[in-house]
């Protein structure tokens, strides 16, 4: 920079005018022209500016970015181990997980963020906790595929399958912890929660062996079981509210609760009044169902040590509790009185006992007078009203917790290979097993019918009109209505399949229904 | 290769398929060259069944009906044939991709064809437990119900991966040729029978 000096003598010593504001030669007195003025732009020996970090604030970051990425990560770390309720030691478990993964980089973005949920799931599962892919990745803010992914990546990369570190997906441990962090059940008392949680590890499992929640998602399944238990025990909550507090989808979680009530209804059916029981009554029955079921997978067990095991013992067992609180029979009344005699029946009574029927106001009746027996107070005054359907809606349930026993093996958390062990009266195959058997079922209908067809077309002078003759008496037999849906109606399925046959496909082969793949390699093959 | 083709309307050869089940090819991945780089737009202009947008897939997408095929057919030369329901089929249509290809004056040759990938699908008609399965084949097997109904199983000879649903409907994909999927079922087969739900 070269220095300012007088243009007239050359003499640097410059004084400031007060008056003007100019600058003057303290020498010759000649005023310094502006032009001499230099910008302090560029160059090594320029004066030093202030520091200022564009994209923070307050008063800066002195941390060099690679620092800065840690610290960021550190912090979201944290946060989202707040948000996802993490405890201290899981969450510095967690920032392990992401050291030994990023080699001590850690990262930034929303990659980053996915770890950081995928680890979480990961160390949850590994200390036997449950935390929900859909509720991680709710907080983390993104789709459950990607979460899942990582969480994919993650294990493969840290081989933790090989280590045992990564325990397959266990819905009772998630059902647990659901109960727990519920927040309709918060204001229980703990020994609530406590037979809340018994319950519902009873009717998980008992769901498991059911196969309601094999190949499927697990929290609706949960989401179904906490409103069921709610209503069981007069909790007033709504499906939506808790299948939203889970994440859950409700159409499901409201299509997998009637599953659960209709499971019900099926292991109902071993009790003398359990044809009566339907959607509409299964709660108000459920006590009793649950407590066959729980007596029953408990004399399961007796029976594998004795190696004897009669059903209507069970029965009997179960009715036992009904009968000693010695119903009177001016209330009952002679008729309905057979129901709760079982205990005097022989052995061959029992498919009478079956056809048993009984009436929702008897059940209220064995309410009624159970509730007076045990000193509750019921909403019914007069016990003679107590058929009435509306005092039937008035019925409650203060009975839970004596139904409940809790001493079944199934309330505890068991293995799988115990839970398949355990009868508790029902061992239904899978749905969509059920369904495929049903289809399989349609096809090989139409394949007949459609053999018939050919048949009748091919050789109609002897076997077509008998065929005919005995396809038009079945008509005939038919309601009207049915004849018109189903009788003689051909549609695409019914075409393709003559197509198959009349091209040698193997009728096991269209029972399959792989219809695009056969009409391939059969009817448009050039080949 | 072409009785493989028919081979569902003759009798199982129990010595090949000692579950009685031979599982159903559903589709077949073929790629070829054919060795002289391609101008797509002009593919794309002159033939009736193609279809070419570069914004979404550098690939003109042509289809044609016998055998019901799809083609991926890239600027370099390189073709992908999918959707065949047997290795002759996968073939045939890529010749006639090859073909349809010369017509439009591309000096195309049909180099290194090759089956990339064998699906086929098969039922067991029982149910499976499939959470007794991945405990206990758990190096192997990946559950998680939360991201995908089925188990996948990775089976490591020969080198296959099975998708193993609760219904008993399996999907076997990963092979190269069909053998190694029937190999893969078998292998399978009585480990699914192990946790098979009885019927009552």
């Amino acid at each position: 920079m070269g220095r300012t000096c007088c243009k007239s003598c050359g003499s640097e010593s410059l004084t400031r005018d007060e008056v003007s504001g100019s600058l003057l030669c303290a020498n010759c007195g000649s005023i310094i022209e502006l032009e001499t003025f230099e910008a302090h732009i560029g160059g090594i020996n320029d004066p030093t500016g202030t520091y200022v970090l564009v994209g923070t604030s307050g008063t800066g970051s002195i941390l060099p970015p690679k620092e800065k990425k840690i610290f960021e990560a550190h912090k979201l770390i944290e946060d989202l181990s707040f948000k996802l309720g993490l405890s201290r030691f899981t969450s510095d478990e967690v920032s392990d997980m992401i050291v030994r993964i990023t080699e001590g980089e850690y990262g930034m973005g929303a990659w980053f963020s996915v770890l950081v949920g995928a680890c979480a799931c990961i160390v949850m599962r590994r200390d036997k906790k449950s935390l929900s892919v859909a509720q991680a990745a709710a907080v983390v803010g993104c789709d459950d595929r990607e979460l899942g992914r990582m969480i994919t990546r993650v294990v493969d990369f840290l081989e933790l399958k090989k280590n045992g570190e990564f325990p397959i997906y266990n819905i009772v441990t998630v059902f647990d912890q659901a109960v727990r962090d519920f927040s309709g059940f918060r204001r229980l008392s703990k020994d609530k929660i406590m037979m809340l949680n018994k319950q519902g590890m009873f009717l998980i499992q008992c769901a498991v062996k059911w196969f309601i929640t094999t190949g499927r998602r697990p929290m609706p399944v949960v989401v179904a079981l906490l409103v069921f238990l709610a209503e069981l025990n007069e909790i007033d909550i709504k499906i939506e509210d808790v299948a939203g507090e889970f994440h859950a989808t409700v159409s499901t979680s409201k299509r997998r609760y009637k599953e659960l009530l209709e499971a019900l209804i099926d292991a109902s059916r071993a009790l003398p009044w359990g044809k009566d029981v339907t959607l509409k009554n299964i709660k108000k029955n459920a006590p009793f169902v649950i407590q066959y079921m729980e007596m029953k997978s408990m004399l399961k067990v007796k029976g594998q040590n004795s190696e004897t095991f009669d059903l209507d013992d069970v029965i009997k067992e179960c009715l036992r509790t009904i009968s000693d609180y010695q119903l009177d029979e001016r209330v009952v009344g002679v008729s309905n009185s057979q129901y709760f005699e079982i205990e005097h029946r022989s052995e061959s009574d029992w498919p009478s006992v079956n056809d048993m029927n009984i009436s929702h106001e008897c059940l209220s009746l064995i309410y009624t007078k159970f509730l007076e027996e045990k000193g509750y107070n019921t909403p019914s005054k007069d016990k003679r009203n107590v058929s009435g359907t509306k005092k039937m809606m008035g019925v409650d349930l203060h009975t839970c917790s004596e139904w409940w026993k809790g001493i079944s093996d199934l309330s505890k958390k068991l293995m799988l290979e115990e839970i398949l062990e355990k009868d508790v009266g029902l061992d239904p195959m899978p749905p969509s097993f059920t369904r495929g058997l049903l289809a399989n079922e349609r096809r090989r209908e139409r394949i007949n019918a459609a053999k018939k067809r050919i048949s009748r077309i091919m050789s109609p002078d002897s076997v077509g009109i008998e065929l005919v003759s005995k396809f038009h008496t079945e008509n005939e037999a038919r309601p009207k209505k049915r004849r018109r849906n189903k009788g003689e109606v051909v549609d695409w399925e019914d075409f393709i399949i003559e197509a198959l046959l009349l091209h040698q496909v193997k009728e096991e082969e269209i029972e399959k229904g792989h219809y695009n793949t056969l009409l391939d390699l059969y009817v448009f093959s050039s080949v | 290769m072409a009785d493989h083709a028919m081979e569902g309307s003759e009798p199982i050869d129990l010595s090949r398929h000692p579950s009685g089940i031979v599982p159903t090819l559903q589709n077949i991945v073929a790629t070829v060259n054919l060795d002289c780089p391609l101008d797509l737009k002009a593919i794309a202009l002159q033939a009736r069944n193609a279809e070419y947008n570069p914004k979404r897939f550098a690939a003109v997408i042509m289809r044609i009906r016998e055998p019901k095929t799809t083609a991926l057919i890239f600027a370099s030369g390189k073709m992908v044939c999918t959707g065949a329901k047997s290795e002759t089929q996968s073939k045939l249509a890529a010749r006639k991709y090859a073909r349809i290809i010369q017509k439009l004056n591309f000096p195309a040759k049909f180099k290194d064809f090759k089956i990339q990938n064998i699906v086929g699908s098969c039922d067991v008609k029982f149910p499976i437990r499939l959470e007794g399965l991945a405990y206990s084949h758990g190096a192997f097997s990946s559950y998680e119900p939360e991201l995908f109904p089925g188990l996948i199983y990775r089976m490591k000879q020969p080198k296959i991966v099975l998708l193993i649903f609760v219904s008993g409907k399996i999907v076997i994909t990963g092979a190269k040729v069909r053998e190694e999927t029937y190999t893969a079922f078998e292998n399978i087969y009585p480990v699914l029978t192990e946790f098979r739900k009885i019927q009552q």
